[in-house]
């Protein structure tokens, strides 16, 4: 670890100022990628700002017909929420399965999103559920959120404040983990939304995306039996000694039915 | 927490001492020494695996700040330390000799710690930074500047034995360093040719690590007046470790001092000297300072020695009625970039034919040389490799020729009397009864119940399958040891041994020995290991030699303490020695009532004056002994799976083990080892690999996000049974335990993995057994139909 600044700012418009002081500083949230990737000296920055000390990034609320989870909210308290629980089941279910328990205890939502890892399962719920990013500059829909491997819309000076999620008719998560990090290997999101049906998948390929056949296909039946046939190309998936972009496909297809089973047996 | 002397007695399972301090923190391991005014030291490695050293420019990184020396392979070369002192194979009577088939000498190159003009492997050292901080210390370490001319490389086992393979050593005539014909070719030709069957098999064992929870570390002190080194480092013991690291210094043995307290883990990876521990010695001599080393994990699957990878193609020869006739085949043993370490080799192929009746066998072995981390035993060196192919082989032969596995087994497995039973290679199995532990381990795993358990799995879209592997153990290691037994007066008695607890419990089941043998207090039993001013002897911890040596020389140390205490009491009670007799501490006066504790008798050997010369002194013995037969442990696990055919997935569902201990001295701690070596060979089977890029050499599973471990949730919950039919080559009966666990846990996994497919075709699946290896077994076998794959 190189040497850096440290800054712990109590509100959001601090963080801010801090950020737009120093040009290389980075915002870190719960560090469950951050501060190994330092430890390893693989990346460098004169300076860290902690979100940790902003409250109001914390929390979960309801909005109407939408699911409001503050950026800094760790993926336990997703996954042990009540009103997460009645709202979207499926995404307790995928915050349950996020790594271990001291990642699930650390980890953010923010900082997952932010990062941007093609193998995390919150891509997967974000995009698949349909939600909005919210930060402090502005509303940004998932579909225009992610944007490439590690990559997303934000801005450098744009921090995540929230995430929004319509609720859904019914949604479900399946995944494959890989067996060493015990990241998805493959992990498909599958919600029937007042949109229309959206099926996000993650793991797979450079970022999470959508499989726009499997929608079409379960918009006219929400069955399993609606995807026989229907395949995603290996053309372009991940391969590495884990998997081979084959195998990724076929999983892709197995698992997007085992989630339209779950989002079956249990509907919101 | 007490306990009386009764229940902490041989058989018992006591609770293991060194558990508190361990899980409370209070463990001392190699990194928790730290010594005033020490410094860091920080390796730079190679980033490539195949390259000729250009040149190493250290200017920039001498003045970054903090840094006191940056060391190359010309100062090492300057100050005179030698290669390590490699032995490749430890020399013990009841192995087989190996040697070249042709009559030349093995191949062997010299190592030194740190590269000389060419580097081997991704990772080998080519200079180390000294600085005052670790942080410096990496500061300085990406300031060194070398230049590298790249060259070819080769990592895969059978891709290295080639003859136009990329050659590593420009000495040599090709990476193969040996090349041996092992068994009777002619014999093994006569069962081939009247054979009524041949069942081919051919394989990868692949390379694993040992991954120990403790990541190596090391700090070292000089003193310029004495010319004295201490060593502070973990490994499998002290005085190997103390000679290694002599040798490597070029210094009288007596100069180097090497201590440690706990180790966690060894597995055979901290069985033998490193690099590192070399250079933080002489660093401290060149910079006057104590200096440490302490590994990342990203090294230690860089840099430790690893285990396994063993190319395999074996045939088995059988009669109409299924009796073996001849197996025979070839081995290809991957010691990695130097000559270091060929024993896997052998103590693999030497029992090829397993607990089997095999009237003849012939098997070419050969060691290649590759980029690659050099491999070292790890966990049952070589025999869960030969034991996998063993069983892979009967099952295939069931298979193939239409018999049951199960009476296939019954068949050839040797029977009570035929032992002892020297095999092809001239193995002598002691004793033990294979069938009844083999019955028993199918009984335990219900294996009458299995089609029930596999039916209602269908129902559920489950693939189940059940396999079934014996096996046997070659336990020779180092053959001496000494141990050493003092009564001290205050009521506490001390065995200096030269075994070092890596996790095994020895505080307590050596205790144990001294306990039953000498009636004292287990509390106040205490194990010196880790300190070679105190130790002076001693072949370490490996090759399941713990126990089996250790208990020889504490009973033969005990019972001198009971026959020189037996007439110091006499003396002291007016009596003949006789009419003595010593029982749960005590000293005995036949009818009459009278007695004297050992202690006692203790404190009068040094406190009387007017005693003879020879039971003067301090009440101790002790015992130097060479074994040089080997240990036969042995057992059968069955194993059964549920696979999930549309991904591939595995789970364990039942696994069930009988091994044969001989006499269990603490059962508790015998399970404890062999629900841990389970573990390791499920993660060999299922999940672990050292993977190497074959195109650059790279290592591409170094860390814990690419190298898959055993969790405990990968593992249902153990049936392990103890046997106890005691070994008649060992005075007290036992059979090593530490390795047993693992060595038949390859074979019996895979085995249950085929079975379970075998509804699809599948006639094998590599390890490890990843889903996706699953998935094409599947698809590969249900070609050219493969709708049915995806029913």
């Amino acid at each position: 670890m190189y040497d850096f600044d440290y800054h712990r700012p109590a509100s959001l418009d601090d963080v801010a100022a801090i950020i737009s002081a120093h040009g290389d500083f980075k915002v870190l949230a719960g560090g469950m990628s951050l501060i190994p990737t330092l430890k390893l000296r693989l990346a460098r920055y004169s300076g860290l700002v902690d979100l940790g000390g902003v409250e109001s990034l914390k929390g979960i609320t309801r909005d109407g017909n939408a699911l409001v989870i503050g950026a800094m909210t760790p993926h336990a308290t997703v996954a042990t929420s009540p009103e997460v629980e009645r709202a979207i089941p499926a995404l307790a279910d995928l915050a349950r399965g996020i790594g271990d328990p001291l990642v699930r205890n650390r980890g953010t939502i923010g900082g997952s999103i932010a990062n941007a890892d093609p193998a995390a399962d919150y891509p997967a719920g974000v995009l698949g559920l349909g939600a909005t990013v919210w930060t402090n500059k502005r509303k940004i829909a998932a579909d225009d959120f992610f944007v490439g491997l590690f990559e997303t819309a934000l801005r450098p000076d744009e921090i995540i404040t929230a995430v929004s999620f319509p609720l859904a008719k019914a949604a479900g998560y399946a995944k494959l983990r890989q067996s060493a990090s015990r990241f998805a290997l493959v992990g498909v999101f599958v919600a029937k939304t007042a949109r229309g049906v959206r099926v996000a998948v993650t793991g797979a390929g450079p970022s999470v995306f959508r499989f726009r056949d499997a929608e079409a296909a379960l918009e006219k039946r929400f069955e399993t039996s609606a995807l026989d046939g229907i395949r995603v190309e290996a053309d372009g998936l991940n391969s590495d000694i884990h998997a081979s972009a084959e195998y990724r496909a076929h999983c892709v297809g197995v698992l997007t039915k085992r989630a339209v089973w779950a989002a079956r047996s249990n509907p919101a | 927490m007490s306990q009386t002397a009764r229940s902490s007695r041989i058989g018992e399972p006591v609770r293991r001492k060194e558990d508190l301090r361990l899980v409370t923190g209070k463990g001392c391991f190699s990194d928790d020494v730290s010594l005033p005014r020490q410094v860091f030291a920080v390796m730079v490695r190679s980033t490539h695996a195949h390259a000729r050293i250009l040149d190493v420019d250290t200017r920039k990184a001498l003045a970054s700040p903090g840094v006191l020396a940056v060391l190359t392979g010309r100062d090492l070369l300057a100050d005179g330390l030698k290669p390590f002192p490699h032995k490749p194979f430890t020399s013990h009577p009841a192995d087989i000799a190996m040697v070249n088939s042709d009559g030349t000498p093995l191949f062997s190159a010299p190592q030194y710690p740190l590269a000389l003009g060419k580097v081997r492997y991704v990772g080998e050292i080519v200079a180390m930074v000294v600085a005052t901080t670790v942080a410096a210390a990496k500061d300085g370490a990406e300031l060194v500047d070398i230049g590298y001319a790249e060259l070819p490389a080769v990592t895969n086992t059978v891709a290295a034995a080639r003859p136009d393979a990329t050659r590593l050593w420009d000495e040599a005539r090709s990476n193969v360093c040996l090349d041996a014909d092992t068994g009777d070719r002619k014999g093994t030709e006569a069962g081939f040719a009247r054979a009524a069957h041949v069942v081919r098999f051919e394989t990868w064992v692949q390379r694993v690590t040992g991954v120990p929870m403790e990541p190596r570390a090391a700090v070292c002190e000089y003193d310029a007046v004495t010319q004295r080194y201490t060593l502070h480092a973990g490994s499998g013991g002290a005085v190997r470790l103390k000679q290694e690291l002599a040798a490597i210094l070029d210094v009288p043995a007596e100069n180097v001092r090497v201590l440690m307290q706990d180790v966690g883990g060894n597995f055979g990876t901290r069985g033998f000297i490193y690099p590192e521990f070399a250079l933080v010695a002489w660093a401290a001599r060149r910079v006057g300072r104590p200096v440490k080393w302490t590994c990342t994990r990203q090294e230690s699957f860089l840099s430790d020695y690893q285990g396994r990878d063993l190319a395999v193609e074996a045939e088995l020869a059988l009669d109409a009625d299924g009796n073996f006739l001849a197996m025979r085949g070839s081995n290809i043993g991957n010691a990695g970039a130097h000559t270091a370490n060929f024993s896997p080799l052998r103590k693999g192929v030497e029992i090829m034919s397993s607990i089997y009746r095999m009237p003849a066998a012939n098997f070419r072995a050969r060691t290649v040389l590759s980029n690659t981390m050099m491999t070292r035993p790890y966990r049952s060196a070589g025999r869960p490799e030969v034991m996998y192919v063993m069983e892979r082989l009967i099952d295939l032969a069931a298979r193939e020729c239409g018999f049951d596995r199960i009476e296939l087994r019954r068949r050839n497995l040797l029977s009570q009397a035929e032992l002892p039973y020297t095999n092809p290679w001239g193995m002598i199995y002691d004793s033990g009864a294979y069938h009844e532990v083999m019955e028993k381990a199918l009984k335990l795993g219900d294996w009458a119940g299995f089609a029930e358990r596999r039916a209602e799995a269908r129902s559920r879209g489950k693939c189940r399958g059940i396999g079934v592997a014996n096996y046997v153990d070659t336990a020779t290691g180092v053959p001496r040891e000494r141990g050493e037994v003092t009564v001290h007066p205050d009521g506490r008695v001390d065995v200096v041994i030269g075994i070092v607890s890596n996790g095994q419990g020895h505080e307590t089941s050596f205790a144990q020995l001294v306990t039953e043998w000498l009636g004292v207090p287990f509390e106040n039993v205490r194990i010196i290991a880790g300190d070679t001013d105190i130790v002076k002897v001693g072949g370490g911890t490996h090759g399941g030699r713990g126990m089996r040596l250790a208990s020889i020389v504490i009973w033969n140390s005990s019972r001198q303490i009971i026959e020189k205490g037996t007439r110091l009491a006499a003396l002291l009670l007016n009596s003949e020695p006789s009419e003595i007799e010593f029982k749960d501490g005590r000293f005995l006066l036949n009818g009459t009532g009278r007695s004297i504790g050992l202690f006692e008798v203790a404190a009068a050997g040094t406190q009387l004056k007017d005693l003879p010369d020879d039971l003067r002194g301090p009440l101790a013995a002790f015992s130097d002994e060479t074994v040089n037969v080997a240990g036969f442990p042995y057992g059968c696990h069955v194993c059964e799976v549920e696979i999930d055919p549309e991904l591939g997935t595995v789970e364990i569902v039942r696994y069930s083990a009988v091994d044969d201990v001989g006499r269990a001295v603490n059962p508790m701690i015998v399970h404890g080892q062999i629900h841990g070596g389970i573990a390791q060979g499920v993660g060999q089977a299922l999940l672990e690999q050292c993977f190497y890029d074959a195109a650059t050499g790279q290592l591409l599973s170094g860390s814990f996000m690419d190298y898959a471990m055993p969790r405990a949730d990968s593992l249902p919950f153990f049936k392990t049974e103890i046997s106890e039919v005691p070994s008649p080559t060992h005075p007290l009966g036992m059979r090593p335990a530490g390795e047993g666990g693992t060595t038949p846990a390859l074979g019996v996994v895979i085995n249950a993995v085929v079975d379970a497919l075998a509804g699809y075709g599948v006639k094998h699946v590599e390890m490890p057994a990843t889903p996706e290896r699953i998935w094409r077994a599947i698809r590969e076998a249900q070609t050219p139909s493969p709708a049915a794959a995806n029913r």
